[in-house]
């Protein structure tokens, strides 16, 4: 009987001491425990959460750089087509024109060759009638010195006109 | 995982987090040597010429005035307890070594050795042996054995958890427990998820939780107390009907705290239930209202049968040597390596069995909550 007779001493330093126990744990042991478990589990589902974004984000950041790259490219491709291209025309004029200056250049030196030529003629004609002026005006002053000899010249050249 | 520039602060704390760790696990592997540190009945021998089991047993279940460690020859060694009596309009303060373990009456008062309130204190005639008639009664407020073991293992278990519960609030959220919160943790999320939430709905769970883990806490670590055999363990707190009857009163107080209109009105006018099963014979309510009171008798009774009926097997055990000793040295030889086995074996049993009982009050207490709070919409 002793064995499930309740003694109420027993019941009260029990309901005492258990009384305490709730009241400490449920303020210095539960409150702070219950508290962080709760926290680092929405840490963690955030984390989760945040990471599956992340990775979404990741894939379609790959995505448009994939697409980026492409196109990059494709413009770069673009650019140097049109790089040669202008660079050919660019050629092209550049050898036109060196052509057409050229051709000036020689045009021009022609005329000055031609110009050159013709005063270098002019004064060696000048050159050659001086000479011959001055040749005839020695061969004159000779000739006219000796008059007999003269006049037997000018005879034969009327002679000869004569004759004609 | 580590917290960055603070490794010094970091060990330090582990190794306090890991100091109730090892006392635990101490605890833990040396409760099974439990039956050769109890097995000390010379005394009952001595008296009686042989060995009486089922006072030894009975003895070792019982709460007592003292706290009995060991025998040495004619010694006893026992830590005295103070006894606290309130009779008529007087208080009596003493220890219980003054009764010198029953044998002598100390101012009037006796534990008595047999009768109806056998290991009781009863009031005494002058001559110190005969009960007296006339005796009104005795307010024993006495911190018996039971009592002193329930303020030790309160002690532990607030500084134990609430050193745990320093970690969490130094560590943070956004670190994995570690050392003894590692151990805890798991028990706090399991009381949390798979009683609480499984039987409270999700919205009113919060407001028991503290007292669902305070009490799982409470059954599990004095049932685990309860298997070490000798001080501060030994006593049989959760084998004793005082202790569990206050703990149903407890989930009894808190359920009838908390429990909703929805609740009441499911024990006197029960939805679904014809109407003749409550008028004119109210048969219904006073079946759902015996109901209300036998579901705290239950409780008391199923945690107070099991621990009992466990201590008792393993002291029966060990008793086993002694009866057989009695009759021959060799025959008590003989059994003993049975009997070590047994009570090994009976040991994980109760192991296992401290934490189910603790399991099953606890979350018999949350179904009972969980029916205290039902959704006013039905």
């Amino acid at each position: 009987m002793e064995l499930v007779t309740p003694g109420i001493g027993l019941i009260f330093w029990m309901t005492l001491s258990f009384g305490l126990v709730l009241f400490i744990l449920r303020k210095f042991a539960w409150k702070p425990i219950l508290s962080t478990i709760k926290e680092r589990e929405a840490y963690i589902a955030g984390s989760i959460r945040d990471s599956k974004r992340i990775q979404r984000e990741l894939a379609e950041l790959d995505a448009t750089k994939e697409k980026l790259l492409l196109q990059a490219r494709e413009k770069a491709d673009e650019l140097i087509q049109q790089a040669k291209k202008d660079s050919e025309v660019v050629i092209q004029k550049a050898q036109q024109q060196a052509r057409e200056d050229a051709a000036k250049i020689v045009e021009a030196a022609k005329k000055s060759i031609f110009a050159e030529r013709k005063a270098a003629e002019r004064e060696i004609r000048q050159q050659i009638v001086n000479l011959t002026v001055d040749m005839t005006r020695r061969v004159l002053r000779d000739e006219f010195s000796d008059i007999g000899k003269n006049n037997q010249y000018v005879e034969k050249l009327l002679e000869d006109i004569q004759l004609n | 995982m580590k917290v960055k520039g603070k490794p010094d602060k970091d060990h330090f704390r582990s190794m306090i987090c890991n100091i109730p760790g090892v006392f635990l696990a101490m605890l833990l592997i040396l409760f099974t040597v439990n039956v050769f540190a109890e097995t000390s009945p010379a005394e009952q021998k001595k008296e009686k010429g042989g060995f009486d089991a089922g006072k030894v047993i009975i003895d070792h279940i019982l709460d007592a005035y003292d706290w009995h460690i060991a025998d040495y020859g004619d010694t006893h060694i026992s830590i005295p307890l103070p006894v606290i009596l309130f009779y008529e309009g007087k208080w009596y303060f003493f220890f219980s070594h003054k009764f010198h373990h029953g044998k002598d009456a100390y101012k009037g008062f006796r534990i008595a050795g047999d009768g109806h309130k056998k290991g009781r204190i009863i009031k005494v005639l002058d001559d110190g042996i005969t009960p007296d008639p006339n005796a009104s009664f005795i307010l024993d407020l006495s911190i018996t054995k039971n009592a002193f073991s329930i303020f030790i293992s309160a002690s532990l278990l607030c500084w134990l958890l609430i050193s745990v519960a320093r970690t969490y609030t130094h560590c943070g959220p956004k670190r994995a427990p570690r050392g003894l919160s590692a151990f805890i943790e798991p028990l706090i999320l399991f009381v949390r998820d798979d009683l609480a939430r499984s039987a409270i709905p999700e919205d009113k769970v919060d407001r028991f939780l503290p007292y669902l883990l305070s009490l799982f806490f409470f059954i599990f670590f004095n049932n685990l107390l309860g298997l070490v055999p000798f001080f501060p363990g030994g006593a049989n707190v959760t084998g004793s009907i005082s202790v569990t009857l206050t703990l149903s009163l407890f989930t009894f107080m808190t359920l009838h705290l908390f429990a909703n209109k929805e609740y009441w009105k499911h024990i006197f006018n029960t939805p679904g239930v014809p109407v003749w099963l409550k008028f004119p014979i109210p048969l219904m309510p006073v079946i759902e209202l015996v109901g209300v009171f036998v579901k705290p008798i239950v409780l008391t009774l199923r945690l107070f049968a099991n621990i009992t009926a466990g201590h008792m097997i393993i002291l029966g055990f060990v008793s086993l040597i002694f009866v057989l000793g009695a009759s021959g040295t060799i025959m008590g030889l003989a059994i003993s390596p049975l009997s070590v086995i047994f009570v090994i074996f009976m040991n994980f049993l109760e192991l296992l069995v401290a934490f189910i009982q603790a399991y099953v009050f606890t979350f018999f207490s949350a179904i009972f909550f969980g029916m205290a709070v039902p959704d006013e919409h039905h």
